[in-house]
């Protein structure tokens, strides 16, 4: 506000710059939308102009060929999905996921930061340069190795398990509908758990060391510590970890049910975006997955306000 | 006293060696597979299913075959050219706009703040339809272009440099116009100086998220000619179901470029993950 009140002001209390600077002035107006412009108009182009187009499609019915006029059906679409299963074992598979996913994004990650705290040492730099290697891997190179890995006849893991003797016959981690689920948690799981573990190391970092040392002298034992201290300080690190596992796990685990499984076998592995890949890009049917798009940004919309919420209330800063 | 001491010593080693085993065990669950994956690249045809953990001889025949079967020059040369247009793309709008809502306020610039901020709660699969209509109207189907033009600007990027622009100094900018500096001006020779090292790491952070893009190249391009890495590879990989070594040696390949730059700039990485979290 008072860059723009001391820029302004000049130019109207000085008589003689008046005239020359018309153009000027308007120039001066609009020089800060020139420079926000290019991204302001992407994104309206590319993120809230498709998103009120899908709210459109989901009342109407196209198989997304250009030539071939949409057809409005009303509330059809919603209707179909909450009647028919497959919505519901969507949603269903991604409250396991998020569930499963917690361990390796949140329970481990901050049990191995708080663990390995203060562990003064050059090693750990090496550490870390090992166990985040997996975030930065491309996911489909990824996958390659983790079929090969989880193969049901030749892969390591089942050579292990069948010459250990806990299995007589290969597990078809991916294409056994109890463990596919599973699987690709690991995989995803494997992906996260080293970035997690340096994001809740991050936030430790930041916790003023003389609370422990005013604790110790109070004769307080480490396990208390952790509860009193340790816990508290951390949560913004939890809310934030948690928030993004529950909000974001249907999209971290995409690129992996697409290439290893395709949500199967027989919908074990899909999960609530891959519903909408599948009904857009494979059955050509906008209105179904433009339909189940509303109600999932709906509902992650909802979940979103409700962590802000309680963020706000139950984060402790350390002013 | 001695005693106590030697004891309270020897409990601290004891403890430092459970935090080193911790570690190690978890770094061993992250390196395997990338180990899994390169040793078995190397391993010869009789070899590869016997499931040692060194080959007996590094046969660099899996690469020869996957050169010869995938065009993976010419898939990195596309990765590239995407990976590179989006980050810079993506830097440039994203510098213009922080640039624009931290120095002045004007009609609309929380509104427009807003609309940034909200876009993370925008998947991707909910626009997924209308955009890739789009794209096909505009003649981009199959075409690199097509995946780099729904991805010129990122919110993501704005939100991560506004704290940088907003904590330089006001009272410098101030200096810049007694200076009678233009707005370009400020920018390019006072305030980007002085934040190169944001700039960078966000640059970094920007290729690798491009570099391991799957969703638009995988919706866009299918035409092996434009295919990148990731699409490349995932043919691959259906074609040659049980062709393990030439198809690790692929991978190999696709991730040698993310991983020469990790080896190059492993701090900065680390950094600006950490400091910038997850898109």
């Amino acid at each position: 506000m008072s860059e723009l009140a001391l820029s302004a002001l000049p130019d109207l209390s000085g008589v003689s710059v008046r005239q020359q600077s018309a153009t000027k002035r308007i120039l001066k107006r609009i020089t800060p939308f020139l420079f926000v412009a290019p991204a302001l108009i992407l994104v309206l182009f590319w993120v809230y102009r498709p998103l009120v187009q899908t709210f459109g499609l989901s009342t109407q019915m196209w198989n997304m060929n250009p030539n071939v006029e949409p057809v409005s059906v009303g509330l059809q679409n919603f209707q179909y999905i909450f009647t028919h299963p497959d919505f519901a074992q969507a949603v269903w598979n991604t409250l396991l996921y998020i569930l499963l996913m917690l361990p390796f994004s949140v329970i481990l990650p901050m049990a191995i930061a708080i663990a390995t705290n203060r562990l003064g040492s050059r090693a750990k730099n090496i550490y870390r340069a090992i166990f985040f290697l997996p975030m930065i891997m491309p996911p489909v190179a990824c996958s390659a190795v983790w079929r090969w890995l989880m193969h049901p006849i030749n892969g390591l893991f089942n050579h292990v398990l069948t010459s250990m003797g806990v299995v007589t016959e290969g597990i078809r981690f991916l294409s056994d509908e109890n463990w596919v689920l599973l699987s690709i948690v690991l995989i995803a799981g494997w992906k996260m758990i080293g970035f997690s573990t340096l994001m809740f190391s991050a936030g430790l970092t930041g916790i003023d060391p003389s609370y422990y040392e005013a604790a110790s002298v109070d004769g307080h034992k480490k396990w208390y510590q952790t509860l009193t201290i340790t816990l508290p300080l951390l949560s913004p690190t939890i809310m934030l970890m948690l928030m993004m596992s529950v909000l974001m796990t249907a999209q971290w685990t995409f690129a992996y049910i697409d290439v290893l499984t395709q949500g199967g076998p027989a919908g074990a592995s899909t999960n609530v975006y891959y519903l909408l890949w599948t009904y857009g890009f494979k059955n050509f049917n906008s209105g179904l997955s433009s339909a189940a798009a509303v109600v999932f940004f709906i509902g992650f919309g909802i979940l979103a306000l409700i962590f802000t919420r309680i963020n706000r209330k139950v984060a402790f800063y350390d002013n | 006293m001695m005693e106590e001491l030697t004891i309270s010593k020897r409990r601290i080693h004891w403890q430092n060696g459970l935090k080193h085993l911790l570690l190690i065990l978890l770094c061993v669950f992250a390196i395997f597979p990338i180990y899994w994956m390169v040793i078995s690249s190397f391993k010869g045809q009789t070899e590869i299913f016997n499931n040692s953990l060194l080959p007996s001889s590094f046969s660099p025949d899996n690469y020869t075959y996957a050169l010869e079967h995938v065009d993976i020059l010419g898939m990195t040369a596309n990765t590239f050219f995407m990976a590179i247009s989006q980050a810079v793309l993506q830097l440039v709008t994203a510098i213009m706009a922080a640039y624009a809502l931290t120095r002045w306020k004007f009609p609309g610039s929380r509104l427009i703040y807003t609309l940034f901020a909200l876009t993370w709660l925008v998947p991707i699969q909910a626009t997924m339809i209308p955009n890739y209509t789009t794209l096909v109207g505009m003649g981009f189907r199959d075409s690199i272009v097509g995946v780099i033009i729904p991805n010129m600007a990122s919110a993501f990027a704005i939100l991560s440099l506004y704290p940088a622009f907003q904590s330089f100094p006001k009272a410098l900018i101030e200096a810049g116009m007694m200076d009678k500096m233009s707005a370009p001006g400020v920018l390019f020779k006072l305030i980007l100086p002085n934040i190169k090292s944001s700039i960078v790491s966000l640059g970094i952070l920007l290729f690798i998220n491009s570099w391991n893009e799957y969703f638009w190249p995988a919706m866009i391009v299918s035409d092996q000619g434009q295919a990148t890495l990731q699409i490349g590879l995932r043919s691959f990989m259906s074609a040659e179901l049980t062709s393990w070594g030439p198809l690790m040696a692929a991978s190999v390949l696709a991730s040698l470029p993310i991983l020469v730059l990790y080896l190059l700039l492993q701090k900065q990485v680390i950094q600006s993950f950490v400091k910038w979290g997850i898109k």
